[in-house]
C-alpha cells in the first residue's frame, strides 16, 4: 500500500503545488519569511486534516454505523481526551513554535532602508542609502537585494492602507499618524506583485503595486541608475510631449527629477518608463495605457485623483505618452 | 458525612464564586497586555524586565487559581460519593454541580494563564 | 407558619435573612407534598380556569392584533424580520459574487460594490444574526422554563419595534444609493471623511438597533434567573437557558464598548471632536479597539445560541440524557470569558509590539479548548445513545462537518505570524463563512425544524428539507472552500474586481457557481417555511424530546402552560411521569386568573424558590409609539435635524414614563396571593427579589462597560499619544469639577436615604429628599458642563475627550432625575406607598451607578490629566 499511496500522494502535491503558485501567492514563497510561512501551512494543514477526519468520522460513525451504546464512562473520557488533553498539547506546542518565529520575521533590517507611504490609491516608495540625506523617490514599485534583510518604515497619508508583498512576507498596516516598520528577505530573483490588503476606499482594488529582487551587485547597478535625473526625451514626438507636459501644469502634482516638473502630491515619474506598472498596477506602461490613462484615470480607476486630459487633442495626448514612456 | 447532610452555606450558592477563576484569568490578562503596551510606548526598560513581571504576576495570579480550585474541590466533593452527575432538584445537588463547574473553570483558567505568559518568553520583544 | 425548606431551621432563617427588606414574603408549603401533587382535580372548576385563563392571555383581535406583546407573537415577527434582512443581505452576496465571477467585470461600479459589502456584513451581523439569536430565544425560553411569558414583554415588543424601523432605515438607504460603504467596520480616517450620509446613517441606525439588542439581553438575562419554575434550580437549567445566561452576560460588556466608539465617531462626524484624526492628537486605533472589543465576543454572542440549539436537537436525536452537561456548562461559561482576550486578533497586522499580540495569539488558542469541549460532549453523546436518524440531527451534523473546518483554519489564523499572509484575505472570508455557516446558519435551519412543530403546531417537509440541506451543504463548500487557495494566492478582500493575470479568474467562477447553489438551497427552505401546511399535528412531542417545551398546547394557546409545573429533573417529560397532564389539569402553580391579570411565576435565582406572583405587562401602543420616538431621536440628526431629534427624544421619554407608570409596579388589590399546592405568594415585591430591579441592575452593569470605554479611551490617548495632554494644554476648571463631585454625592445621599424614611411611612420627608436630590444632581450636571466650557473640543483630542465625558455624564443625569421626580410623583399620587415601594428602590439602584459614573468623571475630567 504504501508505495502506491506514496505516488498518490506526491502526484496530489505536485498539483496543489502548482494550484499554489503566481507572482502574488503566499505560498510560493522567494523570501526566509514566506517560506517559513508557507512550511507552518502546509505543516497544519496536515494536521487540521487528520483533526477533522477523526472528528467527523466519529460523528459518522455514531449516526451511520449505529454501534452498540458507548458506556456513559466512555463517553466521558472522550469529552476528557478528546476536548481536554488532545486540544491543550496540540496548541501549547502550536502556540510556542507560533511565537518564537514571530521576532525573527520582525527582526530588525541589516541593509537597505525604504519608506513606504500609503496614499489613495498608490505607493510612495522612498529609498534611503546609507547616509543619504534626501531620499531616491519613485512610486508604485520596490526592488530590493537579494541576501540581507531590508527595513521597510510604513507610513499613510489619508486613510489606513496595508503594505503586503505576499511573495516575501507577511503584511502590515499602514496608518494615518503612525510610522510602522517590517523587514523583508528576500532569497530568490524574481517578480512579484504586491497589493493593498485594508479596505481603503473606492479604488481599493486598484492599489497594487510590482516587487523586483536583483543581486546586490544588480541591486547597486539599479540604485545609481534611479538616483541619476531623467532621460531627456530623444524624438520630437517626444520632445513635444514634454512640453505638453509643462504647458499642461503636470508638474503641479508630479516630479521628474532633471526638469522644472516638482510636484509632490502625485507620483514622481523620472524613471516612470522603466517600471513594470502604471497607475498602482491598473494598467502597463505601454503607449496606449499611457494614452487611456492620461485621457481619463477615473474611467480606470474609479474616484482616481488626477483630472482628465480629454479636452486635449488626442495628438498632443500621443505625444505626452511617447515622452513618459521614454523616462527609462 | 453523607453530602446531603453537609452544611449548605451562602457561598455554596453563590454563582459568582463559581466564575471567579475566569475572573482571574481576565483580570491576569487585562494586566499583563495593559503593563507591557505602557512598557513599550513608554520605552520603560529592557523586554527581559517585563517578560519577569510579567512572570511574577502569572505566579501570584496562577496561586490565586489554585486555591479557588482546592476551595471548588471541596464543594464539589468528588471523593465522598464519586458524583459526577448532578441532576436532582437538591441542595447537595446544586452545591457539587456548582464546585464541579467551577473546578473545571479553575483548571481551564489555568492553562489560559499559563498560555498568555507563552508571549512573555517567546516573542518577548516590543518590536 | 412559613415551612419554606427542606434544610434545618437555622438555614431557613439565613434564608429569610436574604429577604428582609421584604414588606410581605412567601407563605405556606414548598415544596409541594406528595399529597397535594395527586390531589384529584374537578373538571368543571379546571374549565372554568382555563376559560379565564385563556380571556387574560388571549391576543387582542382585528388590527389591534399589532399591538400584542405575548412572546409567542413578538419572537415570530422578530425571527421573520431577521430572517427577511438575511434574505436581502444574501441577495447582496449574490449580486456581488456576480460582479467577481470574471476579472476586470463592470456589472456594478466599485462604489455600489462597497456599499454592498459594507451592507451585507452589517445586516448579516446587526439585522440577522444578534437579533435572530433574541428572537429565537424570546419565542422559546419561555417555553423551556414553563413560564408563561418574559418578566417585561412590553419591553420584547419596544426591542422589536425598534428593531424594525431601524433595520429599514439603514437597508432602505440602499435605495437612495446613500448606503454606508466604509465597511462594515467602519474604520476611520475612511469613514470620517466619507461625505455622504451612509456613515451617519450605519452610526445612528445601528446604535438604535444596539440598544434594542441590549435591552433584549437584559430581558433575557433575568428571563432566566428569575423565571424558572418552582424547582429547577440552577445545575438543572435546560442548556440551552445556560447559553442564553452566558450570551446576554456577553453582549451586556461587548455591546456597550461598541456604542462608546459610536458616540465618539458621530461626535467627530458631526462636531468635528477629533478623536481620530491625528492631525490634532487623535489616533485612528482607538475606534479599532473598541470596535473589535465588541467584535469579536460578537462571533461568539452568534455561535453559542446556535451550539444551544444543537445542545437541544442532539439529545433528542440521541434519545438520552446529554453527556457531561457539566462540561457543557464550563465550556459555555469559559468560552464567554476567553472571547473578551481575543480582539486584538482581528488587528494583527497593525504594528502593535509582538508580546502585546502575542497574548491575544495565546488567548485565541485557549478559546479552542472549550469549543473543542462542546463539540466532543456532542459526539459523546450521540455515541453513547442509540441515534435517530431525524431530519434537524442532518442540519447538525452538516453544522459540525462545516464549523469544524471553520474552528481547525481558526487555530491557523490565530498564529499572529500566519496572520500577517491570511489577514484580509480571501482565506478570512472562507474562515468567517464556516465559523458562521457551521455555527449559526445550519443549526438554526435545524432548529427551525426541530421547533417548527412547536411554534406553529405543524412539521415542516422532511423532503424539502433533504434536498435544502443538500443544496446548502454541497453548494457551501463549492462556493467556500476555494476561497482558501483563493486568499493564499494573494486576493484581498474587499476588491471589487481584479485583473485577470494573477490566477485568480478559474476559483472566482467556481465560487460563484457554488454561492448560487446556497441560494437554491435556502430558497427552498424559504419557501417550506411559509408554503401552505395542511392540519396540525396529532402528537406533542414529535421528536419525544425531554424539555418542558413538548409539553405545549395543540392547538394553540397564548397562556404559555395551563399550570407552572414542579419541576425536578433535567428532562421532565422523561423523568417525571404524568407531568403533561398534570399541567393540563391545572393541576400545578397559578392554573387561574381570577383577578384578569397576567401573571406569572418569579423564582429565586440559584435555588428557583417560589418568590412571587408577577403581573406582567399586556397588550399595548405605548410600546410601538415609544419606539417609533425613539427612532426619530436617533434618526433625524443623520440628517442633521437636532431639533425634531430632540423633541422626539422627549416624546420618547414620555412614551416610555406612561408606559411604567400604567402597567409596572401596580398596587396590587392584595397583598397575598394563594397559588396552588398549598403556598401563597406576595403580589408585589421591592428590590432584589423583583425582576424590574434585577433589569435596572443589568442594565447599568452593561452602561457601566461603556462609560469604562470612555475612559479607557483617556488612558489609550496617553500610550499612544505623546502630546496627551499636551504639555501646555488648559486643564478643566477644578473648583466647578469639586463642585460637582460633591452636589452628585449630595444627590445620591439624599435619594438613598429617601428609600428607608418613605419605607417608614415618613413620606413628606422623603419627599423632600427626593426633590433635593432632584435639584443637587441637576446642579451637579451643570457644574461639571462648566467645567469644561472654556475649552475648544475642536482644537485638539484633550478637551474633546474632557467633553465627551461630561456630555456623557450629563446625559445620565437627565435620566436619573427623571427616575426621582418619578418616585416623588408616585409619592404625591399614590404609585409609590411605604409597604409598595419598587420604583424607590431602583432608583437608588440607578443612583449607586450614577455616583460612580459623576465621581469617575470627576477624576477623569479633573484629576487624571494632572497626574498623566
Amino acid at each position: 500500500m504504501t508505495r502506491r499511496a506514496a505516488a498518490a500522494l506526491c502526484l496530489l502535491s505536485l498539483l496543489a503545488l502548482a494550484a499554489c503558485t503566481g507572482p502574488q501567492s503566499a505560498l510560493d514563497p522567494a523570501g526566509r519569511d514566506s517560506a517559513t510561512l508557507s512550511r507552518l501551512f502546509w505543516f497544519m494543514l496536515a494536521g487540521a486534516a487528520v483533526l477533522w477526519a477523526a472528528m467527523n468520522g466519529l460523528m459518522f460513525y455514531a449516526w451511520r454505523v449505529d454501534p452498540r451504546p458507548m458506556s456513559v464512562r466512555g463517553a466521558r473520557t472522550l469529552i476528557f481526551a478528546g476536548g481536554v488533553v488532545l486540544p491543550t498539547v496540540v496548541l501549547s506546542g502550536l502556540l510556542g513554535y507560533g511565537l518564537s518565529i514571530m521576532p525573527d520575521q520582525r527582526a530588525p533590517g541589516d541593509g537597505l532602508r525604504v519608506e513606504v507611504t500609503g496614499e489613495q490609491w498608490w505607493f510612495r516608495v522612498d529609498y534611503w542609502p546609507d547616509g543619504a540625506a534626501e531620499p531616491i523617490r519613485s512610486a508604485n514599485e520596490l526592488v530590493l537585494p537579494v541576501g540581507s534583510r531590508s527595513e521597510i518604515t510604513l507610513k499613510a497619508d489619508q486613510v489606513i492602507h496595508s503594505f503586503w508583498l505576499p511573495s516575501l512576507g507577511g503584511k502590515t498596516d499602514m496608518i494615518p499618524g503612525r510610522v510602522n516598520r517590517m523587514s523583508l528577505e528576500p532569497t530568490d530573483v524574481g517578480e512579484f506583485r504586491g497589493q493593498c490588503a485594508e479596505f481603503c476606499g473606492e479604488s481599493h482594488a486598484w492599489m497594487a503595486f510590482t516587487a523586483k529582487t536583483l543581486s546586490p551587485d544588480d541591486f547597486a547597478a539599479w540604485l545609481t541608475a534611479e538616483a541619476a535625473p531623467a532621460a531627456p526625451p530623444r524624438t520630437d514626438l517626444a520632445r513635444s510631449g514634454r512640453d505638453a507636459f509643462m504647458a499642461q501644469g503636470c508638474g503641479g502634482c508630479h516630479a521628474i527629477r532633471g526638469t522644472p516638473a516638482r510636484g509632490q502630491v502625485g507620483p514622481d515619474l523620472t524613471h516612470l518608463g522603466s517600471r513594470l506598472n502604471l497607475a498602482a498596477g491598473a494598467l502597463e506602461v505601454t503607449r496606449p495605457d499611457l494614452i487611456a490613462w492620461i485621457t481619463d484615470p477615473s474611467a480606470i480607476k474609479p474616484a482616481a485623483r488626477m483630472p482628465a486630459y480629454d479636452h486635449l487633442d488626442t495628438g498632443t495626448i500621443a505625444a505626452m505618452a511617447a515622452y513618459l514612456e521614454g523616462l527609462r | 458525612m453523607a453530602g446531603r447532610d453537609k452544611p449548605d452555606l451562602p457561598a455554596h450558592r453563590s454563582l459568582f464564586r463559581t466564575i471567579l477563576a475566569p475572573t482571574v484569568w481576565a483580570v491576569h490578562f487585562l494586566f499583563v497586555y495593559g503593563f507591557s503596551a505602557v512598557w513599550c510606548a513608554k520605552d520603560w526598560g529592557a523586554a527581559g524586565t517585563l517578560s519577569w513581571s510579567i512572570t511574577a504576576a502569572t505566579l501570584l495570579a496562577l496561586a490565586l487559581i489554585v486555591g479557588l480550585a482546592v476551595a471548588m474541590w471541596r464543594q464539589w466533593d468528588y471523593m465522598d460519593d464519586n458524583d459526577y452527575i448532578h441532576d436532582l432538584s437538591t441542595d447537595e445537588h446544586r452545591r457539587e454541580f456548582l464546585g464541579h463547574a467551577g473546578f473545571m473553570l479553575a483548571c481551564l483558567s489555568f492553562v489560559a494563564v499559563v498560555f498568555s505568559t507563552m508571549p512573555a518568553w517567546f516573542a518577548g520583544t516590543c518590536l | 407558619m412559613t415551612d419554606l425548606g427542606e434544610g434545618s431551621p437555622r438555614l431557613d432563617s439565613r434564608r429569610r435573612d436574604l429577604e428582609k427588606d421584604q414588606a410581605h414574603v412567601a407563605r405556606g408549603t414548598y415544596p409541594p407534598t406528595e399529597e397535594s401533587l395527586t390531589r384529584p382535580i374537578d373538571p368543571e372548576e379546571a374549565e372554568a380556569q382555563a376559560d379565564r385563563l385563556r380571556a387574560v392571555w388571549d391576543d387582542p383581535p382585528g388590527w389591534r392584533y399589532w399591538s400584542a406583546v405575548n412572546n409567542s407573537e413578538v419572537g415570530v415577527w422578530y425571527s421573520m424580520t431577521a430572517f427577511g434582512f438575511m434574505l436581502i443581505a444574501g441577495a447582496l452576496a449574490l449580486v456581488m459574487r456576480l460582479q467577481l465571477a470574471v476579472p476586470d467585470n463592470e456589472l456594478i461600479s466599485a462604489d455600489r460594490f462597497n456599499q454592498f459589502f459594507t451592507m451585507h456584513g452589517s445586516a448579516m451581523m446587526f439585522l440577522f444574526a444578534v437579533p435572530m439569536f433574541e428572537a429565537v430565544s424570546i419565542l422559546l425560553l419561555p417555553a423551556f422554563l414553563g413560564a408563561r411569558d418574559m418578566p417585561f414583554p412590553r419591553l420584547s415588543a419596544y426591542g422589536f419595534w425598534a428593531f424594525l424601523i431601524g433595520g429599514v432605515f439603514v437597508m432602505g438607504s440602499l435605495l437612495f444609493d446613500a448606503a454606508p460603504s466604509s465597511g462594515w467596520f467602519m474604520y476611520p480616517p475612511l469613514s470620517t471623511l466619507d461625505e455622504g450620509l451612509g456613515t451617519d446613517i450605519w452610526l445612528l441606525g445601528l446604535s438604535f438597533i444596539e440598544v434594542a439588542s441590549i435591552a433584549a439581553a437584559v430581558e433575557l438575562i433575568v428571563g432566566t434567573i428569575k423565571c424558572r419554575p418552582p424547582g429547577m434550580r440552577i445545575n438543572l437549567m435546560p442548556l440551552y437557558a445556560w447559553y442564553v445566561l452566558v450570551v446576554g452576560a456577553m453582549i451586556l460588556f461587548a455591546f456597550p464598548p461598541l456604542i462608546a466608539g459610536d458616540f465618539l465617531l458621530e461626535l467627530q462626524r458631526s462636531l468635528d471632536w477629533p478623536f481620530f484624526d491625528p492631525a490634532r492628537g487623535g489616533d485612528p486605533l482607538l475606534w479599532q479597539h473598541l470596535f473589535w472589543i465588541f467584535g469579536h465576543p460578537e462571533v461568539y454572542i452568534v455561535f453559542l445560541p446556535s451550539i444551544a440549539v444543537a445542545a437541544m436537537i442532539v439529545p433528542a436525536a440521541a434519545q438520552r440524557p446529554m453527556v457531561g452537561y457539566n462540561w457543557i456548562v464550563l465550556s459555555a461559561v469559559g468560552t464567554g470569558f476567553l472571547s473578551f482576550g481575543l480582539w486584538v486578533h482581528h488587528m494583527f497586522t497593525t504594528g502593535l509590539p509582538s508580546i502585546s499580540l502575542g497574548f491575544f495569539s495565546a488567548a485565541s488558542e485557549a478559546v479552542v479548548i472549550p469549543t473543542g469541549i462542546q463539540l466532543f460532549a456532542f459526539v459523546a453523546t450521540l455515541l453513547a445513545g442509540r441515534v435517530k436518524m431525524i431530519l434537524p440531527m442532518l442540519w447538525i451534523a452538516g453544522a459540525l462537518a462545516i464549523f469544524t473546518v471553520g474552528g481547525l483554519t481558526g487555530v491557523m489564523v490565530a498564529l499572529a505570524p500566519f496572520d500577517w499572509q491570511a489577514h484580509d484575505t480571501y482565506f478570512i472570508v472562507a474562515h468567517l463563512h464556516y465559523t458562521l455557516f457551521g455555527g449559526m446558519v445550519f443549526p438554526l435551519i435545524g432548529g427551525i425544524y426541530f421547533f417548527y412543530p412547536f411554534i406553529r403546531k405543524r412539521t415542516l417537509s422532511e423532503r424539502l428539507g433533504r434536498i435544502s440541506f443538500w443544496l446548502t451543504f454541497t453548494g457551501f463548500n463549492i462556493a467556500f472552500l476555494p476561497m482558501h487557495l483563493t486568499g493564499l494566492r494573494g486576493m484581498p478582500r474587499r476588491v471589487y474586481t481584479y485583473p485577470g493575470d494573477v490566477g485568480w479568474d478559474t476559483l472566482n467562477m467556481i465560487s460563484t457557481v457554488g454561492a448560487f447553489v446556497v441560494a437554491a438551497g435556502i430558497l427552498v427552505f424559504a419557501w417550506d417555511l411559509v408554503r401552505p401546511k395542511g392540519a396540525p399535528m396529532s402528537t406533542r412531542n414529535p421528536w419525544n424530546a425531554g424539555s418542558l417545551m413538548w409539553s405545549h398546547d395543540i392547538p394553540d394557546q397564548f397562556w404559555g402552560v395551563r399550570s407552572i409545573p414542579y419541576v425536578t429533573s433535567r428532562n421532565p417529560l422523561w423523568d417525571q411521569p404524568g407531568i403533561v397532564a398534570r399541567m393540563d389539569q391545572g393541576g400545578y402553580y397559578l392554573p387561574d386568573a381570577r383577578e384578569g391579570l397576567r401573571e406569572t411565576i418569579v423564582t429565586s435565582a440559584i435555588d428557583a424558590r417560589p418568590q412571587l406572583v408577577a403581573r406582567v405587562t399586556g397588550p399595548a401602543w405605548c410600546t410601538i409609539w415609544a419606539a417609533v420616538f425613539t427612532g426619530g431621536a436617533f434618526i433625524f440628526p443623520t440628517f442633521s435635524w437636532y431639533l425634531p431629534a430632540l423633541l422626539s427624544g422627549i416624546a420618547a421619554v414620555a412614551c416610555i414614563v406612561w408606559w411604567l407608570w400604567t402597567s409596572t409596579a401596580l398596587i396590587p388589590e392584595r397583598p397575598m396571593k394563594d397559588v396552588g399546592l398549598g403556598l401563597s405568594l406576595p403580589t408585589y415585591v421591592s428590590g432584589p427579589s423583583a425582576p424590574g430591579w434585577w433589569g435596572v441592575f443589568i442594565t447599568m452593569l452593561g452602561d457601566m462597560v461603556a462609560f469604562a470605554s470612555l475612559i479607557f479611551g483617556m488612558f489609550f490617548y496617553w500610550t499612544a499619544r505623546p502630546d496627551f495632554p499636551p504639555p501646555q494644554a488648559e486643564h478643566a476648571a477644578g473648583g466647578w469639577v469639586v463642585a460637582s463631585a460633591l452636589l452628585y454625592t449630595a444627590s445620591w445621599a439624599a435619594t438613598r436615604a429617601a428609600r428607608p424614611v418613605q419605607r417608614r411611612g415618613r413620606v413628606p420627608l422623603a419627599q423632600v429628599l427626593l426633590t433635593a436630590g432632584a435639584l443637587t444632581a441637576t446642579a451637579g450636571a451643570a457644574a461639571l458642563v462648566l467645567s469644561v466650557s472654556g475649552l475648544d473640543p475642536t482644537s485638539h483630542v484633550y478637551p474633546a475627550m474632557l467633553y465627551a465625558v461630561a456630555v456623557w455624564t450629563a446625559a445620565h443625569t437627565v435620566a436619573g432625575v427623571v427616575m426621582q421626580l418619578y418616585c416623588l410623583a408616585g409619592t404625591v399620587w399614590g404609585k409609590v406607598l411605604p409597604e409598595y415601594d419598587a420604583p424607590v428602590w431602583n432608583t437608588v439602584l440607578f443612583w449607586h451607578f450614577m455616583l460612580v459614573t459623576a465621581l469617575g468623571s470627576a477624576a477623569a475630567i479633573g484629576l487624571l490629566p494632572r497626574l498623566l
